[in-house]
């Protein structure tokens, strides 16, 4: 189905503003005339709820910020973030014109340093998501949906998972497989799925009593189709609130990982590295530590706000 | 010649959405004596929202205007919190549709009668106990003394809306409004709850405005009828003289309902005239 | 009743039962009727009768505990299969939880096609709106969008796209407002004419059922009380006490003088 712009029946051309006023019409229409226009109508709606939220918008600012942060580190960063300057000039200076954030004890650019920490921070998050929301999700709305002794064994693995400790995971799977990034996110993704699974549960409770599953399940669907289609759709907007505001805490755990040494190794700029090197100058070089402790507060800010922004548009009764 | 009940003039609710404002209602006006008046109306008609707004109950973002509001002489557009304290519950109450979501879950119903006596009227416990239990006895409910101390959940919907109708009598109102009170209830207990609240009705002398989407209902109920549609009045008529009813609404909404009586199709669809909503 | 031609539908000794132990629920006790083709049935009762819950078991959505069933002269296999989906379909009560939230009117009506791997789904779905009297407008609108009349259109559009025998109805109008009522009564009734369809209608409403049916069963937990024609029941000459209590409430309210229920309420 095409998007007709020329549907709209003005002739002269147009200047930006009709255009723009064209689109919106075109997005709100009562009457979509494609599946395509129906949901793109939706998704602008949904943005211009979110966008009302000046904290909301805030929060995506700030990740917005950290993802272009990431790509473009090499162009942001004025100097590399692991060869250092002249140890015996350039160690432990104060945050100055030429350093912004000032240096390290191994006379690294502090600035830098971060910057390209955040490329770091954001594959964390990302590679945590991709693990933990689809089996959460699974786990959950097959439980959920079937019920009986699958729900209990299903239910059992995740009591098990939840229980885990994190620290004794990661430090098991460092002495087995070696420290790294990689080893620390699969500790914890491990170890992050299991409120997903129960957030995702407890909908596909309530949505498997409404009458159009029964519809659904009357005109012969199977079970799989079902879940896929119907169920998962409709658990999504809850599951994705949830793990952007969890995102702070991986974050964080990641980082006490990092401070533990079980996560990023050194040189790796990784923020909670970075913190624990800089933990020996606290009193007297205070921004060693303080500027990725700022950078690792900004980001967790930032995913918090974008959550709580996200809830109260995708969940309209968690807005009041 | 009795002064009027409640005099309401031009009453208007309107809804401030973003996506546009609600005119809810749009300028109703009616007095009411110590009478049976019925608001006749389907969804968004604004009888609800009428009967919320003689309350005071109208949810925000509603907003309530009027020529004129008064309940026996006072005024209850600039009413202060002090004044809706002493008229809501004891002279002004009103009781919705499904018991389940307007009775108290965790208190027992006794209790919950209890409260609501002793909230306006000065009493030592075990004078608002004798007094809920002669509410109770009122609302024809054989066994008083255990229906007082079972949860909302233990009793069915007849009995919840009995309960619910004792506990709004307790303190002898003025004025009582029924939004819908029988619609959640199964057809032979809704007749049952109907003369139960008819004679209380009548013994003690109170007004009544009867709101329900149910013409016929309303019209063998009550003395007077309004119907509503588009949150105006389209038609106020006496209840004797529903069958010669004027307005084209009022006669397209008696006829398109199926009857027992009349088995003649198809049936006749009510035509919707852009014109009275304006 | 000629035995010749196949019922439509045959019940026999029908029991649900839900729970078990202390809890358990006898929602339908053996009841037993049957369905003659092309003919509209009623089932009446208050709530708590077991109406409804006949035609979630009849569909295979509640735990059938004794009795049988006959479609076509065939047994009701369990699990059903893709015979049965394509010859029986229900409409919901609730026309705002009959509907995905997320999903169109086009993907409604085109996903029973798609399991069943209908062709020319496009002209079908066009045909299946306009005989529910929705035009191509609404095509692309998502159930927020479609007041509750529409959407119940929209859920009788869904049960017919497949084109089955008999049609299962839950109270399709209850939730409705009088005048969209007539709306969707009307239009059952003309669809049931003109594709020769069978109903089974469960509502609360005797005057509801009097214009769609033509014989009727009034039940009242879990029992099957009476079964009548839709002729006897407008003459007001019922056999059963309970039946008699129904028609007297159905004529609306009547101050004392006139008949009256008795209104002592036993706890």
């Amino acid at each position: 189905m095409s998007i007709s712009m020329e549907s709209e029946n003005k002739t002269a051309p147009l200047s930006p503003v009709a255009t723009r006023q064209n689109m919106r019409e075109w997005l709100l229409s009562p009457e979509p005339k494609s599946p395509f226009q129906a949901r793109l109508g939706r998704l602008y709606l949904n943005w211009r709820a979110f966008a009302r939220n000046p904290l909301a918008m805030v929060g995506l600012a700030i990740i917005i910020m950290l993802v272009t942060t990431a790509i473009f580190a090499d162009f942001i960063a004025p100097t590399s973030p692991v060869a250092g300057g002249d140890l015996r000039t350039a160690r432990l200076l104060a945050p100055s014109a030429q350093h912004w954030f000032g240096t390290d004890e191994q006379a690294r650019d502090i600035f830098s340093r971060i910057v390209h920490g955040s490329r770091i921070t954001l594959w964390i998050v990302l590679l945590v998501t991709i693990i933990t929301t689809p089996i959460g999700l699974l786990i959950g709305t097959v439980s959920g949906y079937f019920g009986g002794w699958l729900d209990s064994v299903l239910m059992r693995l995740t009591d098990i998972c939840l229980a885990f400790p994190r620290l004794v995971l990661a430090l098991a799977l460092v002495a087995a497989l070696g420290p790294g990034i990689e080893n620390a996110v699969i500790a914890i993704a491990l170890t992050s799925w299991p409120p997903y699974a129960r957030l995702a549960r407890a909908e596909t409770l309530t949505i498997r009593k409404n009458d159009y599953i029964s519809a659904i399940r009357l005109q012969g669907a199977s079970d799989t189709r079902i879940i896929f289609r119907h169920v998962v759709p409709l658990c999504i907007s809850s599951v994705i609130v949830r793990v952007t505001l969890d995102m702070a805490g991986i974050i964080l755990t990641a980082a006490g990982l990092g401070f533990l040494g079980l996560g990023a190794q050194p040189p790796a700029p990784e923020w909670g590295l970075m913190i624990a090197a800089g933990r020996n100058y606290l009193l007297e070089h205070w921004w060693v530590a303080a500027m990725p402790g700022l950078a690792i507060f900004v980001v967790s800010l930032g995913f918090n706000l974008l959550g709580d922004g996200l809830r109260d548009v995708l969940d309209p009764k968690a807005a009041r | 010649m009795t002064a009027p009940l409640l005099e309401l003039d031009g009453l208007h609710v309107d809804f401030h959405l973003r996506s546009g404002t609600v005119h809810a209602v749009r300028g109703l006006s009616f007095t009411l004596g110590r009478e049976r008046l019925g608001i006749v109306g389907e969804s968004g008609s604004g009888k609800s929202q009428t009967g919320r707004a003689i309350l005071g109950l109208t949810p925000p973002p509603g907003h309530v205007t009027a020529k004129k509001m008064t309940f026996d002489g006072i005024d209850l557009l600039n009413a202060n919190k002090e004044t809706w304290r002493k008229l809501r519950g004891r002279r002004l109450t009103m009781v919705m549709q499904d018991p389940k979501y307007s009775l108290n879950p965790i208190m027992t119903i006794g209790d919950q009668i209890m409260e609501t006596f002793r909230s306006h009227v000065k009493a030592s416990r075990s004078e608002a106990r004798d007094k809920a239990i002669e509410m109770l006895e009122a609302v024809q409910i054989r066994d008083p003394g255990r229906v007082f101390s079972l949860y909302p959940h233990e009793v069915s919907g007849g009995m919840g809306q009995r309960a619910m109708i004792a506990m709004m009598l307790v303190t002898d109102p003025d004025l009582f409004i029924a939004d819908e009170i029988t619609s959640a209830l199964d057809v032979t207990v809704q007749m049952e709850v109907l003369h139960i609240l008819d004679e209380l009705v009548a013994e003690r002398g109170m007004g009544l405005i009867f709101i329900s989407h149910d013409l016929k209902l309303v019209s063998s109920f009550c003395d007077r009828v309004l119907v509503m549609y588009g949150g105006r009045v389209m038609e106020e008529l006496s209840a004797s003289q529903l069958g010669n009813a004027q307005h084209p609404y009022t006669q397209g909404l008696l006829k398109c309902l199926p009857t027992l009586d009349n088995a003649s199709r198809p049936l006749p669809v009510l035509t919707r005239d852009p014109e009275w909503l304006a | 009743m000629s035995d010749g031609i196949l019922k439509m539908l045959e019940v026999d000794n029908l029991a649900v039962t839900y729970g078990s132990g202390r809890l358990i629920n006898h929602a339908v006790k053996k009841v037993s009727f049957q369905v003659e083709q092309g003919e509209a049935y009623g089932l009446v009762g208050e709530s708590g009768s077991g109406k409804s819950t006949i035609l979630r078991a009849i569909c295979g959505l509640a735990p059938v505990s004794g009795g049988t069933m006959r479609l076509n002269g065939a047994p009701v296999t369990s699990p059903r299969d893709q015979n049965f989906h394509r010859s029986v379909q229900m409409v919901f009560q609730d026309p705002y939880g009959s509907l995905h939230p997320r999903h169109t009117v086009d993907r409604v009506l085109s996903e029973p096609m798609a399991i069943h791997g209908l062709d020319s789904r496009n002209d079908r779905i066009v045909q299946a709106l306009a005989e529910v009297g929705l035009g191509p407008t609404f095509r692309f609108r998502f159930p927020h969008q479609l007041s509750g009349g529409q959407r119940q259109r929209v859920a009788i559009a869904r049960a017919l796209i497949l084109e089955p025998k008999l049609l299962l109805l839950d109270e399709p109008t209850s939730a409705l407002d009088a005048s969209v009522q007539a709306e969707i009564l009307n239009l059952l009734d003309d669809l049931r004419r003109k594709r020769g369809l069978t109903y089974i209608l469960v509502s609360h409403d005797l005057a509801v059922v009097s214009y769609l049916c033509n014989r009727l069963l009034v039940m009242r937990n879990g029992d099957a009380i009476e079964e009548l024609t839709t002729d006897r029941l407008r003459e007001g000459s019922a056999s059963s006490d309970y039946t008699r209590t129904l028609l007297s409430a159905s004529h609306g309210f009547a101050r004392r003088g006139s008949h009256v229920p008795n209104a002592r309420a036993t706890g």
